[in-house]
């Protein structure tokens, strides 16, 4: 890409514009503006009635440097890492097996894979608490070969959550992996094999980095959207505790303070950003042109 | 054949059945959540608190003709997925490649507002774009939430054909250019089919974005229609009753009984292929 | 390349058209009526009733949180809608922020007729008509919970419920029980009765196995007591059977939250004339009895009541003698960013 870009784009807007151009358009109309007006009522006051009163005031950023919400997102990068390292450590090695087979076979598996997704999220949840709340198929299968003598409280657990947030974004860190492993000339592994590379040092040495920009997409579409969640930490969780997505929500929700949630959001905006930028800067991804 | 080489060939297959287990493993632990959900559509019960016994009543209810409140939620939310999912697809595989492949001076900014609708929660971003369509005197309803989806849908979308795109695919259009194609030729007949997977992996990603959203399908809707999350989560308030279960069961037979009639088609197709022109060389995939 | 960029423009027109086209205003005279409420809770044969008798058509859309009524309301997209459903705890706001249409009373004779005004409130009276209402209080399975009775909220902070207790979540639901076990008013804006509502909910939350999914939680034998709304506990012991093990708490002295959920008429509501109609229907004591037997929750309109049949009347979820012993949530105004900083503490440890 940077090689031939000076020459002949200069000559030829008409290519630009027409691929670039719908995405920049939508970009800027309804993420640019919603994401300037958003900066916009984080310095505003919160209104008593709801919505917003439009006086200046930076008391929702004041609010925000109370040390609680520190706790908060740091709480909150913990599951987004936990959620993000467990679906590529599980996530690659389906993705790699599903782009190896052919591509009808694959296209098909990649279906069954986002079929459970398009039942009801919450319903989903609601079918893993059914499955293992105390009088549920587990604790009867587990209580009646006496493995167990009293029903086990799996509800609640910590690992009841991980399972609900790895299997709630497994697709996203499987989609983009596999796209980016099914592209691999399968003679490119046999070439390296055949000059006596062995399949670990093959793996390491070439598919890995060869499918980098894969891992990186299947990276930002898990962790980031995991960083804001809670229905899942809500639901199996027993929200006892509080996300940073949770207190966002509320704000716009029963606390109706606008301007807070607004500033909340601009925080994680900027976090997100930060992190985009010190990982790509050290992972040297040359494509990153995310700053 | 040597010694090693059967031991490689050993190898390889134990690798092979080791591969198997792990994806069978890992679709299993997928479809458990489906399982639950289909098994609790025979459960009489009126809430699905816990199971209390075999019943077909709720698929009664659900067939029924007085209820429409559940078919008309479906048929809105699909209609919106699939609207969503193309123009998302489409919007998306073109900003993807036109992003990757040119430089052009607002491409760093595009590309850091790509991010945006993945970071902010989307219920920051719903309320803001209601505020902005009502204050520009859009109406709500379906265009809106349309407008919505595919706000979040565009980012996923480019972000995987992104993945999917490297220095191969520009040397694969500099060949076809050489040899006299044109620029949409090229594009159609090379670039298009070199990144099928990952557009193939952006319309799925979208879809399924779009089809269990809530946030924005409640804040941008209309008065005449709610999708079916919004729906749901509306009769959650006081527990969930079968005939949703029963509504899903349908919906998740009738996408894998498409799966199957289009494997069936696709292996009959290939065969009268196989039959017909024996003489020409075979296409794959 | 022109026709990639015709495309390109082709498609976009083609957006806008879409959404231009969904968002047409497709008015007729008065025979369509717009309703933001939950769903699956008011009777389909209600409303086709409604809707023979005045040749229309009823277009009901859901709402997921009552959050989602107020915010579409404050953001001015109030007027898409000719009826919302909302409680009594926004009403004060809603009618200060000048959201709501004022109702002419006069045309929901009904509602006038049959409602019981200590739920249809003066401060309230002419911005809205309640339509059924929800009780939150204590419930425990005899059979399972470690303490033999539960008459306050300060029992529910006791160490043996360790672990026990399923409850609803909110900060507008739980302050209020702890400042009425503190002998406070449940609408406090003092901090410093906030500060300390908070020390007494922090026991509370030790004792908390989940907030939400209450019934399922009693129904699987999870948690042996709940704090949660009276139809939710109607579904519990519906399912636990007749013979259930489930005890409304008899409290003895302190009152317990009631949330009236109500029809208010935005600002600018394009059918009001039908919606009038709709408001007078609902309040027909024949109409809701009928209703009251598919909703079987609790419900202002004495008539309606009095018409309801036996099983109504005999509900063992409504069956508790300090029903009148009630407070009401109401508006804290510019303290509710203060319950919410505590709400969090209490939340984040």
């Amino acid at each position: 890409m940077n090689r031939s870009s000076g020459t002949k784009k200069k000559k030829n807007r008409l290519p630009v514009l027409a691929q670039a151009g719908p995405v920049s358009v939508w970009m800027i109309l309804f993420v640019t503006l919603p994401l300037l007006f958003i900066i916009y009522v984080s310095f505003m006051t919160r209104g008593t009635f709801g919505g917003i009163e439009y006086t200046f005031s930076t008391e929702s950023y004041r609010t925000i440097l109370d040390p609680m919400y520190f706790s908060v997102i740091l709480k909150s990068l913990k599951v987004a890492a936990v959620t993000t390292i467990l679906c590529l450590l599980f996530g690659y090695p389906l993705a790699y097996f599903i782009a190896r087979k052919p591509p009808e076979t694959a296209s098909k598996l990649i279906m069954l894979l986002m079929i459970p997704f398009w039942t009801n999220g919450m319903m989903r949840l609601n079918a893993w608490m059914l499955f293992f709340q105390v009088n549920g198929p587990v604790n009867y299968v587990l209580t009646h070969l006496g493995i167990v003598e009293k029903p086990v409280m799996f509800l609640y657990t910590d690992w009841l959550v991980n399972i609900g947030l790895f299997t709630n974004m497994l697709p996203f860190a499987v989609l983009p992996m596999y796209s980016s492993i099914e592209k691999l000339q399968k003679s490119l592994l046999e070439a390296s094999s055949d000059l006596g590379a062995d399949p670990v040092r093959t793996f390491l040495k070439v598919t890995l980095p060869l499918t980098f920009p894969g891992i990186f997409s299947a990276i930002i579409l898990t962790f980031i959207p995991a960083l804001g969640t809670y229905t899942v930490t809500d639901m199996l969780g027993g929200g006892k505790v509080l996300y940073i997505g949770n207190i966002i929500k509320n704000q716009f929700g029963t606390i109706r303070n606008w301007p807070l949630g607004a500033a909340l959001s601009v925080l994680l905006l900027v976090i997100t950003a930060l992190l985009i930028f010190i990982y790509s800067r050290f992972a040297g991804i040359e494509d990153m042109e995310v700053v | 054949m040597t010694e090693q080489n059967l031991k490689r060939v050993r190898k390889k297959r134990r690798l092979a059945f080791l591969a198997d287990l792990y994806a069978v493993l890992m679709y299993t632990l997928f479809y458990i959540p489906v399982a639950v959900m289909i098994v609790f559509s025979f459960n009489d019960a009126k809430r699905n608190y816990s199971w209390e016994g075999f019943t077909t009543g709720w698929y009664g209810k659900l067939f029924s003709f007085s209820n429409t409140t559940l078919w008309d939620a479906l048929v809105y939310s699909l209609i919106i997925a699939v609207l969503a999912t193309v123009i998302s697809t489409v919007i998306g595989v073109l900003g993807g490649i036109g992003l990757k492949k040119f430089e052009f001076r607002t491409k760093k900014f595009i590309n850091m507002m790509i991010y945006v609708p993945i970071i902010v929660p989307e219920i920051v971003l719903a309320v803001a774009m209601l505020i902005i369509f009502i204050t520009v005197g859009i109406k709500m309803g379906m265009g809106t939430i349309l407008i919505g989806h595919c706000t979040f849908c565009i980012p996923y979308a480019v972000v995987t054909i992104k993945g999917r795109i490297s220095g191969d695919n520009e040397t694969l259009e500099e060949a076809s250019m050489d040899l006299g194609a044109n620029r949409i030729q090229t594009f159609v007949r090379v670039t298009i089919p070199s990144i099928m997977p990952g557009i193939m992996s952006a319309a799925f990603l979208s879809f399924t974005l779009s089809i269990d959203d809530v946030v924005m399908s409640n804040m941008l809707a209309g008065a005449s229609q709610s999708t079916l999350p919004v729906l749901i989560l509306s009769l959650n308030r006081t527990g969930l009753s079968g005939d949703v279960n029963a509504l899903t069961t349908v919906m998740i037979v009738c996408m894998v009984a498409g799966l199957l009639v289009q494997s069936l088609i696709r292996r009959l197709i290939s065969k009268r292929r196989a039959k017909e022109g024996a003489l020409l060389p075979q296409e794959e995939g | 390349m022109k026709k990639a960029m015709a495309k390109g423009l082709a498609l976009l027109m083609g957006l806008s058209v879409l959404a231009g086209a969904a968002s047409l205003p497709v008015y007729a005279e008065e025979t369509e009526l717009n309703i933001y409420m939950w769903g699956d809770y008011i009777s389909d044969d209600l409303i086709a009733g409604f809707e023979e008798a005045n040749g229309c058509k009823v277009n009901l859309s859901f709402m997921s949180d009552n959050a989602d009524a107020i915010n579409k309301l404050t953001a001015g997209a109030g007027s898409d809608y000719d009826l919302i459903m909302t409680c009594d705890a926004y009403m004060e706001s809603l009618i200060n922020g000048g959201y709501l249409e004022e109702l002419d009373t006069s045309k929901v004779p009904n509602a006038e007729a049959n409602l019981n005004k200590a739920y249809w409130t003066d401060d309230i009276h002419n911005y809205c008509v309640p339509y059924l209402m929800n009780y939150i209080y204590v419930v425990y399975n005899t059979e399972t919970c470690p303490l033999d009775e539960i008459t306050c909220y300060n029992d529910l902070i006791k160490p043996e419920l360790a672990g026990q207790i399923g409850s609803v979540d909110g900060a507008r639901n739980l302050f209020p029980i702890a400042l009425v076990a503190l002998g406070y008013d449940p609408n406090s804006t003092n901090e410093d009765e906030i500060a300390e509502a908070y020390e007494w909910l922090t026991k509370y939350n030790e004792n908390v196995v989940a907030y939400g999914s209450t019934e399922q939680n009693m129904v699987s034998g999870a948690i042996s007591v709940m704090f949660t709304y009276d139809g939710n506990t109607a579904w519990a012991m519906d399912q636990m059977g007749e013979d259930n093990p489930l005890v409304i708490a008899p409290f003895t002295e302190d009152p317990v939250q009631l949330g009236i959920d109500l029809y208010v008429m935005p600002k600018g509501a394009q059918h009001q004339e039908l919606a009038y109609k709709f408001l007078d229907y609902i309040c027909d004591a024949e109409v809701m009895a009928a209703n009251l037997v598919e909703f079987p929750y609790s419900c202002p309109n004495d008539a309606a009541i009095e018409a309801a049949s036996d099983e109504y009347k005999n509900g063992p979820a409504f069956d508790f003698d300090y029903k009148t012993n009630i407070f009401f949530q109401e508006d804290v105004g510019d303290a509710l960013p203060v319950y919410d900083q505590y709400y969090q503490m209490l939340k984040v440890g």
